[in-house]
């Protein structure tokens, strides 16, 4: 008997077929070609059918009653056909082709944050006595035909993407077939934009909650910009495009336009976005966007000010690219930059293919790695952009082409500035660097070096767990302590820093002073110095490369604070039973290297200013004000009428997207 | 001798409830010549409280109208003629009724049009009975709801309900039963089916009792797309497409056992009703997982078929501009169109010119328009801003709004008034608007009355008296005379 114990050979992929963009792009003679592709999935077992490790597909209609028949991925006949054919008509191919795109998805953001990608956990119903506070949920639950209905959302509180089919009711008939059905679980666009809404909400799940106007549109905008970029990583559908537009992508093109077959179905003259241009109903052609500062301060409905940051971004691409690009169209050119008339050459398609596919994947690891140094509530489009240049700036110590101009510069085309801000460049932009840094001897007292030593067993057992199960159930412990691992974090931070008008200046929270009096209630566990209530979330290790070997090594989370306000008053309330809820939050980057609290990213609860200089404690009341103005305004209401007239108060009881998604 | 033409036109607005119920008297000098209505409706009441009302009316009319206006099929523009079915029946003769295009059963591209809306309605109907059940009795306890889903489903069940009630009959076991019985009422009863289905860009000036009043017929539109459309300016971009719901409507028209055709796919992809063994039937009914169960989620589109249902219908409104032919005043009365009614008239093929410069006849008609009654009872979508408003320009414009917070589904008030519209309206019309029951009325958190008051102050002493001595007011209408 061999003393070794191999392990069976899989597989590094699963090949399966489908479509690249969605079903009306096989259609038409001039994309079929390319939009039939294999998408190449990490080999995974199933234990149960189309049951895997992150997702868990039931293709139950409710609508007539019935399951459908389920398509077994190891069938020898799937196996070795790269799967089924594209198909409308057939159920099991709509399950392959959610499967495929969900998981091309993940790997993406798995890539980008070089960690295991958690959902969001489930909250228990604390009305019970004796119920933990949170669940563990293993796999996003995928419905392909959940609803009838130009419709497809992601539901938090089933953790599971609801698609929708209808009927098409085109403004033209040649369009698209009227009366066909639109399923949108074919559209590779709508599948990786709801899986997006998923893992955000794993990450920040505080994000569904419109503290201001880029709240929600955040969720959509970065749900877009995901799916946008994946069309970047499909070779023929980019070399096609990239031929087509002789090598100009700011034209008119299929990769800068999301939905297409779904728009024209709602009655659009094309796509449902289209970030680069737009159908002009009175000159009857596609113009491109011109951008300005009047989008971003009158549009509200999410989308559409979500657009704005799309486009933003997807501007910034441009301009990479075509820096990329630029030597390469003299050397093509002899010398001019413009090229001749009529087709170019293969090899310089080929090229130039490369140039976008590897702008597009630095610009979308980019805009997933930024999420991770975003404050963990009330999220504006300016708090993204510095946490875009932040991520970068940590990773990338050179940045040869410009990168992080070209974001600041594409933003303030449109009129998007981080607040508190005296000037807009690059260095002013990132954030501010705290490096409340301590001498790694120095031990006993000093609390902050208590907690990094913590923070630093935290990342030792993290590192090398590679289930997520795992990964879950030790982050957890570390949070909520366990015999494992003793004193948790949250019970360490009230036991350390309540009291310390130096922590609630640097995180923006009430830990010191009499909290009580803005609406911020006891933990009420120790008995001899109460700390404050606050919650921990997202616990996580970032642990990346960066392209000149820089090691980034640093232990992330967000506290939230929620202070109970009396709606008249806006004193603190005795009970909470009617009551304004208003949030704080702070994102704490440690770096495990240089072993201090490098950044802060606060939307604060108090006013810091005051703790710092009088140690006083007040409440922040232009965050307070600004937030009471945006949920007070008319606008909020008049906006999307299935929420006027089907909604208590416009409340969507945990479904943020399902009338957001509605057309 | 030419009879002598109409010099004035009392307006009353009877005072029922949220809805359109108006008489007009048209006068030559100090002779009553012409009597017209439009609409009887209100969102709720019974026979006995509506009663005055329309006795009044009729003793006003003195028990005859030379034209009948029915401008489309909701209960808050019918629903008087079937509770007061009685007294209309009674000593109360109709010369001539008007309604719609699209309300006429024998034209060959409204028939097959008004059967599948019929469906829809039908459907709507259906979904609403769902969401009553599933919100009664024990299910309106279920336990896989919070305290507040529970109360947001009751609430969702109410609201659609407000939207059925609102377009069709349903019987005593809640079963659809087609068109609204006031609608019924005035086609086989009041108008003996004698009616003339209007269309736009007639221009009807055939009463001799009424010399020279010209009546344009602007909406409904001829086009299905332009009825389609509920909204559609900057920002205000959310339009309905009916279509959309139909594969929504036909999973509801259905039923609880539908057969396998109602499936997207061919029966052989279905699975068998009794196989409890089927992979996903035993992830989706496995224990403990209840929570992640999707069975009554997709019956929340009816509330979009609702809204599309409601809007398809006020856009089906008749929409009439009556003309003084002399003067070229304009009293506008569109019913309840929305914005796609608005911006076809501008469409129109006018057989006329407009009076001054090049412009489309019907901007000239919004321009000499004096009399507005404002569409859809002070809501966003009823008054378009670009293509209707602000064309109203001018100095002498009075508006009448037929908003009751008294009587109104709750639904309805997170809509109406719509400040931006009531804002202009005051603007434009110097504070003459007037609105069924400003009780509790609130603009912007300031009571209606006093923006109304305040506008005030921006008429001319001569203004003011003008005004005043049009205007008349009791406990059942309010009335304006409009001058000729």
């Amino acid at each position: 008997m061999s003393p070794y114990n191999s392990p069976p050979d899989l597989p590094a992929f699963r090949k399966l077929r489908g479509y690249a963009f969605d079903p009306s792009l096989s259609q038409t003679l001039a994309t079929n070609r390319i939009n039939n592709i294999v998408y190449k999935v990490a080999w995974e077992e199933f234990p149960e059918p189309l049951a895997g490790e992150y997702i868990e597909i039931v293709d139950y209609d409710p609508t007539v009653g019935r399951y459908y028949e389920a398509l077994d991925l190891n069938s020898p006949l799937v196996l070795a056909q790269d799967g089924l054919d594209p198909s409308e008509s057939d159920p099991r191919f709509h399950q392959q082709m959610v499967y495929a795109v969900t998981m091309t998805t993940i790997a993406n953001f798995e890539r980008a944050l070089g960690r295991r990608i958690l959902w969001a956990s489930r909250l228990l119903d604390s009305r019970k006595k004796g119920t933990p506070y949170e669940e563990y949920v293993p796999r996003l639950r995928l419905y392909p035909h959940a609803l009838r209905e130009a419709n497809a959302y992601y539901s938090p509180p089933k953790k599971a993407i609801l698609f929708g089919y209808f009927s098409a009711a085109p403004a033209n008939d040649t369009l698209i077939m009227p009366n066909s059905l639109v399923f949108s679980c074919l559209s590779h666009d709508i599948i990786a934009h709801e899986v997006t809404h998923a893992i955000l909400d794993g990450m920040h799940r505080n994000y569904n909650e419109p503290t201001n106007p880029d709240v929600l549109a955040f969720h959509e905008a970065f749900s877009d910009i995901v799916a946008l970029f994946q069309h970047f990583s499909f070779p023929e559908v980019l070399r096609h495009q990239i031929a087509r537009t002789r090598g100009n992508l700011s034209s008119q093109n299929l990769l800068g336009q999301l939905a297409q077959e779904f728009g024209t179905a709602i009655g659009s003259y094309g796509s449902l976005r289209d970030f680069i241009g737009g159908w002009d109903l009175v000159l009857q052609k596609w113009v491109p966007h011109q951008p300005s500062s009047d989008e971003y301060r009158t549009v509200t409905e999410p989308h559409a000010r979500g657009s704005i940051l799309v486009a933003a971004v997807f501007d910034a691409f441009l301009h990479i690219y075509d820096t990329r690009v630029s030597d390469l169209l003299r050397i093509a050119s002899g010398g001019s930059g413009v090229l001749p008339d009529g087709e170019i050459h293969p090899d310089l398609v080929n090229r130039l293919a490369d140039e976008a596919a590897k702008a597009a994947k630095h610009v979308l690891t980019m805009c997933i790695r930024a999420v991770d140094y975003c404050p963990p509530i009330d999220i504006t489009f300016g708090d993204y952009l510095r946490g875009l240049i932040t991520a970068d700036m940590e990773l990338v110590a050179d940045d040869r082409l410009d990168y992080r101009l070209a974001f600041i510069d594409a933003f303030r085309r449109r009129g998007i500035y981080p607040e508190g801000l005296r000037t807009l460049s690059v260095d002013s932009v990132r954030l501010p660097v705290r490096n409340i840094r301590l001498e790694p001897n120095r031990t006993g007292d000093d609390p902050m070096m208590a907690l990094i030593d913590f923070l630093r067993d935290y990342a030792e057992q993290i590192k090398y767990r590679n289930d997520r199960a795992e990964i879950y159930r030790v982050t957890r412990s570390f949070i909520t302590g366990s015999p494992e691992y003793e004193t948790g974090l949250h019970a360490r931070l009230g036991a350390k820093f309540s009291g310390s008008a130096m922590f609630s200046y640097i995180t923006g929270l009430a830990f010191h002073g009499d909290y009580a009096q803005v609406g911020v209630t006891s933990a009420g566990q120790q008995a001899e110095q109460q700390p404050p209530s606050f919650e921990i979330q997202n616990l996580r290790l970032v642990n990346r490369v960066g392209p000149e070997g820089t090691l980034t090594n640093q232990v992330v989370f967000s506290l939230i604070q929620t202070s109970h306000l009396d709606p008249e008053t806006l004193g603190p309330v005795a009970r909470k039973t009617n009551y304004t809820a208003f949030k704080g939050g702070c994102t704490l980057i440690f770096d495990l290297d240089t072993l201090s609290l490098r950044y802060a990213i606060s939307k604060p609860l108090i006013d810091q200013e005051s703790a710092h200089t009088t140690g006083s404690l007040q409440l922040n009341e232009a965050r307070l004000s600004a937030q009471r103005a945006y949920l007070g305004a008319e606008s909020l209401q008049t906006e999307n009428p299935l929420s006027q007239f089907f909604l208590v108060d416009g409340r969507t009881g945990g479904e943020p997207f399902a009338l957001l998604h509605q057309h | 001798m030419p009879p002598s033409p109409i010099t004035h036109c009392e307006v009353r607005m009877y005072r029922m409830g949220t809805g359109d119920c108006f008489a007009l008297r048209f006068f030559a000098g100090e002779v009553l010549t012409f009597r017209m209505m439009i609409d009887c409706g209100t969102w709720q009441g019974s026979s006995e409280k509506l009663r005055k009302y329309v006795s009044d009316l009729k003793t006003y009319l003195d028990n005859h109208v030379d034209l009948l206006v029915v401008t489309h099929e909701h209960k808050d523009h019918v629903y008087g003629f079937e509770a007061c079915q009685t007294l209309f029946g009674q000593d109360f003769t109709v010369s001539q009724t008007w309604m719609a295009w699209t309300e006429d059963e024998t034209a060959p591209r409204a028939s097959q049009w008004l059967k599948d809306f019929g469906d829809k309605k039908k459907a709507l109907m259906l979904a609403g009975n769902q969401w009553n059940r599933m919100t009664a009795g024990r299910r309106g306890t279920d336990t896989r709801f919070s305290p507040f889903q529970l109360a947001a489903r009751r609430h969702f069940a109410q609201a659609l309900s407000g939207f059925t009630e609102l377009q069709f009959a349903a019987n005593e076991n809640g079963e659809y039963v087609g068109m609204l019985k006031g609608m019924s009422i005035v086609r086989n009863q009041i108008a003996n089916n004698k009616i003339r289905f209007c269309h736009p860009g007639e221009i009807i000036a055939s009463f001799p009792a009424a010399p020279g009043i010209r009546f344009y017929v602007l909406g409904p539109p001829t086009s299905w797309e332009a009825v389609k459309t509920e909204s559609g300016e900057d920002g205000e971009s959310y339009s309905h497409n009916l279509a959309e719901s139909d594969a929504f409507a036909a999973a509801v028209l259905a039923g609880d056992s539908p057969p396998a055709n109602a499936a997207p796919f061919e029966e052989r992809f279905l699975s068998d009703p009794n196989d409890t063994s089927h992979p996903f039937r035993k992830r989706y009914e496995q224990k403990n997982a209840e929570w992640r169960q999707i069975g009554d989620d997709w019956l929340n589109s009816a509330g979009s078929l609702a809204l599309r249902v409601n809007s398809m219908t006020n856009n089906l409104s008749l929409a009439l501009a009556i003309e003084f032919e002399e003067s070229g005043r304009v009293m506008l009365f569109p019913g309840d169109a929305e914005y796609g009614s608005w911006r076809s008239w501008h469409g129109i093929d006018w057989a006329q010119p407009a009076r001054s410069g090049d412009k489309h006849l019907t901007e000239d008609l919004l321009n000499r328009t004096v009399f507005y009654k404002v569409a859809h009872h002070l809501s966003h979508n009823g008054t378009a801003r670009r293509l209707g408003l602000e064309m109203m320009n001018h100095p002498d414009l009075v508006a009448m709004a037929t908003l009751d917070y008294n009587v109104i589904s709750n639904g309805w008030k997170t809509t109406m008034p719509n400040r931006e519209i009531v804002n202009e309206l005051l603007r434009r019309t110097k504070g003459r608007l007037i609105v069924m029951n400003e009780d509790q009325l609130e603009v912007g958190d300031v009571p209606l009355s006093s923006r109304v008051a305040a506008a005030k102050e921006r008429m001319t002493a001569a203004e003011q008296a003008a005004f005043d001595a049009a205007f008349a007011a009791s406990e059942l209408y309010f009335q304006f005379t409009v001058k000729g």
